[in-house]
């Protein structure tokens, strides 16, 4: 997978030779292709290995019928509460019209697991929205980097948790005195606003001046031209960035912990017992594993994490 | 409250009403002289001028063009020297799957101003004569929510109804979460729009109507609107096409419009610039295409050139 | 309400964001656009086309998309600014846009006859403009002027979409994370909106009526 080419000083070099490689390439319009015709353009995830992972996959059997999982199968699609905007969980590939990344690839899996085949329908979520569409039934599943806490617990189930995150600070490279959110105070600090962080960061500094932006791309910017201290998001997020930005630095380790969980109506223990089921068995044949690698691990450094404990 | 000015349209995202006749130049001299004539309605201020005069014309000609191409210049070599006119960004927008999906934004986007304006129009001319209406039971409501409606931003009653309706038990789906407010907003500047038009018709009009028998409701419906409606036609038509703008609020709801698609679209492939510019001229393209539009529909019913 | 009594002092700072990033505009925008008008109305061609193609193309261009594109598009091409300024420049190119248009019919408003008058007495191009033409032109527009204005105070919410919070709607959002009470919040922030227009259309109109031009 090629990492991605972003705004550093190579960008123009490199342009070149993929306009090059562009122009030999002829722009095919074969939708698969990335757009760009070249690698100049990046997709989000290993699509192909998680193609071969739904593959591998073997279907649930005797789904007990009136069950929850028995009429997504007669529906024939799993309707998926989800986002188009978040950079190696969902992200909408323009070209193919479909999301890519960790969220995408496990609400396929799921699909594919219930009906046998990954069908399935994004509805957008956005994080004030997610737990109304859950509680009127317009959709069966919510994958959105959906942090469980306690007062959404209230109103919806969580299966899960699937992905073990937090809040980590990002600044630019050399910059000095901000070790902790603590040390925000006073600071100007940009984050999406779709998120958890601004609370957050309210609670530990109260005097940071919070900046909101829609996407990763536009807080990321913020903070590399000077426009801001410092980025606060998930520390995933963070560190994609800074594999790709060699200006900014991810400070410490992340600050809070969020684990995101499957968002499920209220009521149907049933269904929350199969989908911990069948992520446990993801967990335990190392398919998790691969998944992680074919998104988020395409950009973020390291080894695979622990995955998280159900329950 | 009362009506704080007489000026109708003001809006979320939209713009202040501003009767702009186009410039309609039906000059045989070709296109130079049709140059010539862009603006030339306003020139009756300075005589024609001698031959000094027309000297320092060519000064300033020569200069100002020279001036121009600098600006443009200046421009061009900024993307340039910054990596951003290479061929490589730019050939995504050539691809038909990003044609594709373009189009499928501007369908998106295309679809918000035509359900929008098909709801806001009525709702707007029912507003209208609420207002005007006689009963203070129908015209102080009316005057309140127009009065109020128009002076919020349209941005801050998106986020109102998206993050409020859900405390309040109520939950419709998030496209109409974009539309109700759009709707709103603009059904109060309609009726602005019409209020004036009734305004401006002779007087002589509804009080035949009075005399000849017919209650308020009647002589509005039968007399008066039909004559508003031809009236308000280009202020109205002005209106509906600045949905288009509003249109691109919808991101708050996660509704992929053209601008959120375009967002997307930069974020997936790291074409910021590139996308943003394109968008821009699409929305160009849509907004005059639609005047243009207009323009053959006011021929067409008579508008303002009919009565006024 | 304990909400609003215990932030007065976030709504207040949000405000006079707000009023700060409109005030900006409407001067800026009202420079701009009397440059544009003097342009549209000279007799030097180029400079009429461009200030006309500038007009017809950038009032075509919504609003938020020109925001973006300035905030988020110019850094791509080596141009950043600071973040409320950038905003407040885009708003200032676009509204220059409407000013121009409200100047123009403001100057046909004035009856023909009285120019051709002042022409006759022998006045200069500028003496007409000056003498003649701008009072009365000034005069008709108060009302559209003020329109304008409110326009821009409320499209100014518009800067919280690129990251400028510290505005009232940005402001409003942030505390209506906190506390989860939108229709309290959002409500206080529409009440500061409706106040804003009221005052401004009530001074406009208290300026129209003394300043009326009696034909």
């Amino acid at each position: 997978m090629m990492s991605i080419i972003r705004r550093t000083g190579t960008v123009a070099a490199a342009g070149t030779v993929l306009a090059l490689a562009a122009a030999c390439s002829g722009g095919s319009s074969d939708a698969g292709a990335v757009p760009g015709g070249g690698a100049q353009a990046t997709s989000n995830a290993d699509s192909d290995a998680i193609a071969a992972l739904i593959e591998a996959q073997q279907p649930a059997t005797d789904l007990p019928a009136g069950s929850t999982a028995a009429k997504i199968k007669e529906k024939g699609e799993l309707t998926v509460g989800g986002v188009q905007t978040s950079a190696l969980f969902s992200l909408l590939n323009p070209t193919t019209g479909k999301v890519e990344g960790f969220d995408a690839a496990m609400s396929q899996l799921l699909a594919d697991y219930i009906i046998g085949e990954p069908n399935t329908k994004l509805v957008n979520v956005t994080s004030q929205t997610r737990e109304a569409l859950i509680q009127n039934g317009s959709v069966d599943v919510v994958f959105a980097t959906y942090t469980i806490t306690p007062e959404r617990a209230e109103k919806i189930s969580f299966a899960g948790p699937y992905y073990q995150d937090g809040l980590g600070i990002e600044v630019k490279k050399g910059t000095t005195g901000i070790n902790t959110l603590a040390d925000l105070n006073g600071k100007t600090v940009v984050t999406q606003s779709a998120s958890t962080a601004p609370n957050k960061i309210t609670e530990a500094a109260p005097d940071a001046k919070i900046q909101l932006f829609e996407t990763n791309t536009e807080a990321l910017q913020a903070l590399q031209q000077g426009r801001a201290d410092a980025y606060v998001i998930d520390q995933s997020i963070l560190a994609g960035n800074a594999v790709t930005n060699d200006d900014v630095e991810v400070i410490g380790d992340k600050f809070t912990e969020d684990p995101y969980g499957i968002g499920l109506a209220k009521d149907d223990a049933d269904f929350k017992k199969f989908v911990n089921t069948w992520l446990q068995a993801k967990i335990d044949d190392g398919t998790w594993a691969r998944v992680w690698q074919a998104t988020v691990g395409t950009e973020v450094p390291g080894d695979v994490p622990t995955p998280p404990t159900i329950g | 409250m009362s009506s704080t000015t007489e000026q109708p349209a003001r809006d979320g995202v939209g713009d202040p009403e501003i009767s702009l006749a186009p410039v309609t130049v039906a000059s045989p001299g070709g296109l130079r002289a049709r140059f010539a004539a862009i603006g030339a309605q306003d020139a009756a201020l300075f005589d024609v001028p001698g031959p000094r005069g027309r000297q320092r014309i060519r000064i300033a000609t020569v200069v100002s063009i020279v001036v121009l191409a600098v600006m443009l210049a200046a421009g061009v070599r900024q993307f340039a020297v910054n990596g951003q006119l290479e061929w490589s960004k730019w050939q995504l927008f050539t691809q038909w799957p990003v044609i594709r999906y373009l189009l499928n934004a501007l369908w998106a986007t295309l679809q918000v101003t035509l359900i929008s304006g098909a709801i806001a129009l009525p709702l707007g001319a029912l507003l209208a004569l609420a207002r005007l209406s006689r009963s203070p039971l129908l015209s102080r409501p009316a005057t309140l929510f127009v009065e109020v409606l128009r002076a919020v931003p349209l941005l801050l009653l998106i986020y109102a109804l998206l993050l409020g309706l859900p405390s309040t038990g109520i939950r419709i789906p998030l496209f109409w979460l974009l539309i109700i407010p759009i709707v709103l907003t603009n059904a109060a500047v309609l009726a602005e729009i019409f209020r004036a038009a009734v305004k401006a018709l002779p007087r002589g009009q509804t009080e035949a109507a009075y005399a000849l028998g017919l209650g308020y409701w009647p002589a509005m419906r039968l007399v008066v609107l039909p004559q508003a409606v031809r009236l308000a036609a280009p202020a109205l038509i002005s209106q509906i096409i600045r949905l288009l703008k509003d249109s691109t609020l919808g991101y708050v709801v996660s509704y992929l419009e053209l601008l959120y698609s375009a967002r997307v679209l930069g974020e997936f492939n790291h074409t910021v610039i590139q996308s943003f510019v394109v968008v821009a001229a699409v929305f160009i393209v849509a907004n005059l295409t639609l005047a243009a539009l207009a323009g053959q529909v006011e021929r067409r019913i008579g508008g303002a050139g009919g009565r006024a | 309400m304990d909400v609003i009594a215990g932030n007065l002092d976030v709504f207040g700072q949000g405000l006079l964001i707000s009023i700060q990033i409109s005030v900006s505009t409407f001067v800026l925008a009202g420079g701009l656009g009397l440059l544009l008008t003097v342009c549209r109305i000279s007799p030097v061609l180029p400079l009429r086309l461009a200030a006309t193609a500038y007009v017809e193309l950038v009032r075509s261009i919504p609003l938020l998309v020109l925001l973006i594109l300035f905030v988020f598009g110019l850094p791509e091409i080596g141009l950043v600014g600071p973040l409320l300024g950038t905003a407040v420049v885009a708003m200032s190119l676009y509204w220059a846009t409407f000013f121009s248009e409200t100047m123009r019919s403001g100057v046909r408003a004035v009856p023909q006859g009285q120019i051709e008058a002042a022409r006759a007495l022998g006045f200069t191009f500028g003496q007409v403009l000056r003498l003649v033409v701008l009072p009365q032109a000034l005069r008709t527009i108060i009302q559209p002027l003020a329109s304008l204005l409110i326009a821009i105070v409320l499209n100014s919410s518009l800067a919280a979409a690129v990251g400028v919070t510290q505005e009232l709607t940005g402001q409003t959002q942030l505390l209506d994370q906190r506390y989860a009470q939108p229709l309290v919040t959002f409500g206080a922030a529409a009440i500061c909106y409706v106040a804003m227009a009221f005052i401004i259309g009530r001074s406009a109109g208290y300026l129209d009526r003394r300043l009326a031009v009696q034909r």
